[in-house]
């Protein structure tokens, strides 16, 4: 009975939903359906909004994009300028002789601790030291007419600014063998001498060889010669021959003054004139002057050097040289010497090393005595090894010198000596240079104070531009 | 044993391959009118060589390509060479070669000057090529 009231009640229950919810669910599908086309109609708007955002955005992507290509163009073209201006200043800096003149120069200073101390020389420097300031351009005109002017700002002894006009030459090149200057240039004997010269940092160790000093400041030969000069090089199957031919002003001794310091400790040794004048003598008191201005007694000096750097040994230099000169000087007996230098040299720069080598024989005559000839001779040979950026090198000089020449007797520097010299360069980059350097000198020729040795330290930083 | 020996000189190889690859190409060219042999290219760049006859000559360097052509031709860097010029201009008066911006400014310096002498990247047309590197 009760499963049948259940039946009943279930299918009453099924004929009121089968009759009355159709009705209601007609009467709610009609709203539904409203409010759908509303959503509907919204979201159509929305979609509509969304596909205006996403046109707008891909529009901005695209834009975007277009910046970012622009960007990279532009970031290419800027690398492209740059490496132009690089390679215009570059060259505007290595040949300005298209738009200027290029100038460059050397430049140095240093300490130094020296031990000379005697009657003739008196004590040596100590102290923080000023070397030269050296300029120099090299203009060309044409393809064939060429110049090199240089000008050197130098300390003295005593600590007094030297200006020298070190080279004015005027060239013409009628070809590689054959160039020609006038003017005032460095003379061409040796290596050293035209190599080195005011470029202390190009130069292989700190001092220059005390036999090939400047005029001025202790040298025996003229480093600098006013007239003319031609010069050349050829190159053959076996090697490259180079020659250097001068002819030029003779130097002149200026200077001289009676009661000099080598007279009052020497009064003989000398030539008789000089011997006769016993301590109101002038020996050792005068310089060498290149006469660049000419001369009221005007002689004439020749000279050459000659080279060979053969094929098989790359690096190697050996030369021949030889000057010839009558130098007068300005004392009271004016004496005059006939100055014959003839001698050889060896250079080899092949890296590691560097070896330079030099060797000077002189035959010299009195022209105004009675005394002939006088043989006298000179040299050095220095090493260098270099490691990295480190060069640590050795020198040795010699000068054995005949006082009874008046030549060197009456020059400051004519004394004779020996020098040993050790010292390190270090690179500190391609255009600066450090260097330490003790040498030891044995001083002769210093009448009764006899001789003297002394040792001097050095130190130097310099630099080229 | 043998395998890891193979495989090295493989390495190596390629390696050399590789570099090869991207090694740059060096054009040494002269204008028409200029007569030099290869073996004379170090010395016109050095400046020991300064004639070709009674003809000036007159070498320019190509900056962007600098590096490649002292090192494959002259066997030098870009320091030594340096250093020469700065002892040959102080010795001898004489100045380094001027520098260019690219193949384009050598190639015109080149085919408009007599005596000109340079170094391209690519075959070069209307001008001497001495030596490719």
């Amino acid at each position: 009975m009760g499963y049948f009231r259940s039946i009943v009640q279930g299918g009453a229950f099924l004929l009121f939903t089968g009759f009355f919810v159709p009705v209601h669910a007609e009467s709610s599908a009609e709203a539904k359906i409203k409010a759908l086309e509303a959503r509907l109609e919204q979201s159509m708007a929305l979609i509509e909004q969304l596909a205006a955002k996403v046109s707008q955005l891909e529009q901005a992507g695209a834009g975007v994009r277009e910046v970012q290509t622009q960007s990279a163009r532009q970031s290419a073209k800027i690398e492209q300028i740059e490496q132009h201006v690089a390679s215009l200043g570059s060259g505007v800096a290595r040949h300005s002789g298209d738009v200027g003149l290029p100038l460059h120069g050397f430049a140095d200073v240093g300490l130094v601790k020296s031990g000379e101390d005697n009657p003739v020389f008196g004590k040596g420097p100590k102290g923080a030291t000023v070397g030269t300031v050296s300029l120099y351009m090299a203009p060309q005109f044409t393809e064939r007419v060429r110049s090199l002017v240089e000008l050197a700002f130098e300390v003295d002894a005593g600590g007094d600014v030297e200006t020298d006009l070190e080279r004015v030459q005027i060239g013409y090149a009628f070809s590689d063998a054959a160039i020609a200057w006038l003017g005032r240039f460095h003379t061409p004997y040796g290596y050293w001498n035209t190599a080195f010269h005011h470029g202390a940092q190009i130069q292989p160790s700190l001092t220059r060889p005390r036999l090939i000093d400047f005029e001025d400041d202790g040298g025996i030969l003229p480093a600098h010669t006013t007239g003319l000069w031609l010069t050349g090089a050829v190159a053959a199957e076996s090697g490259r021959f180079g020659y250097d031919i001068y002819l030029g002003n003779a130097p002149q001794i200026n200077g001289t003054a009676v009661g000099s310091a080598l007279s009052a400790v020497t009064t003989g040794g000398f030539s008789p004139a000089l011997n006769a004048l016993g301590a109101a003598g002038y020996a050792g008191s005068g310089t060498l002057n290149m006469r660049q201005a000419g001369s009221d007694r005007h002689r004439t000096s020749t000279g050459f050097n000659a080279w060979l750097e053969p094929r098989f040994a790359k690096g190697l230099r050996i030369g021949l040289h030889g000057l010839r000169t009558t130098v007068v000087d300005d004392s009271a007996d004016a004496n005059e010497t006939r100055l014959n230098m003839f001698g050889g040299y060896l250079t080899y720069l092949g890296e590691p090393w560097e070896i330079v080598g030099e060797y000077y024989r002189f035959r010299n005559r009195d022209l105004s005595g009675a005394t002939g000839n006088h043989g006298s001779w000179a040299g050095f040979a220095q090493v260098g090894h270099t490691f990295g950026a480190w060069t640590p090198y050795a020198r040795t000089e010699r000068a054995q010198l005949d006082q009874d020449d008046n030549y060197f007797a009456v020059l400051e520097s004519g004394r004779s000596y020996k020098r040993s010299a050790f010292g390190v360069r270090y690179d500190v980059d391609p255009k600066a240079a450090l260097k330490v350097e003790i040498n030891r000198t044995h001083q002769d020729d210093l009448g009764t104070a006899g001789s003297d040795s002394y040792v001097e330290t050095r130190a130097q930083y310099s630099i080229r531009f | 044993m043998s395998l890891k020996l193979l495989f090295r000189v493989l390495a190596a190889l390629f390696g050399w391959l590789c570099l090869s690859a991207h090694a740059a190409e060096v054009f040494v060219i002269c204008n028409s009118g200029v007569q030099i042999a290869a073996p004379e290219i170090k010395e016109v760049f050095t400046g020991d060589k300064q004639f070709a006859g009674t003809l000036k000559l007159n070498p320019v360097d190509n900056g962007p390509l600098q590096a490649a052509f002292l090192s494959a031709v002259l066997k030098l860097d870009t320091l030594r060479y340096n250093m020469i010029w700065t002892k040959k201009s102080f010795r001898e008066g004489i100045n380094p070669p001027p520098v260019k911006s690219g193949d384009s400014d050598v190639l015109d310096f080149v085919r408009k000057t007599p005596g000109a002498i340079g170094y391209v990247s690519s075959a070069p047309s209307g001008v001497t090529v001495i030596q490719k590197f």
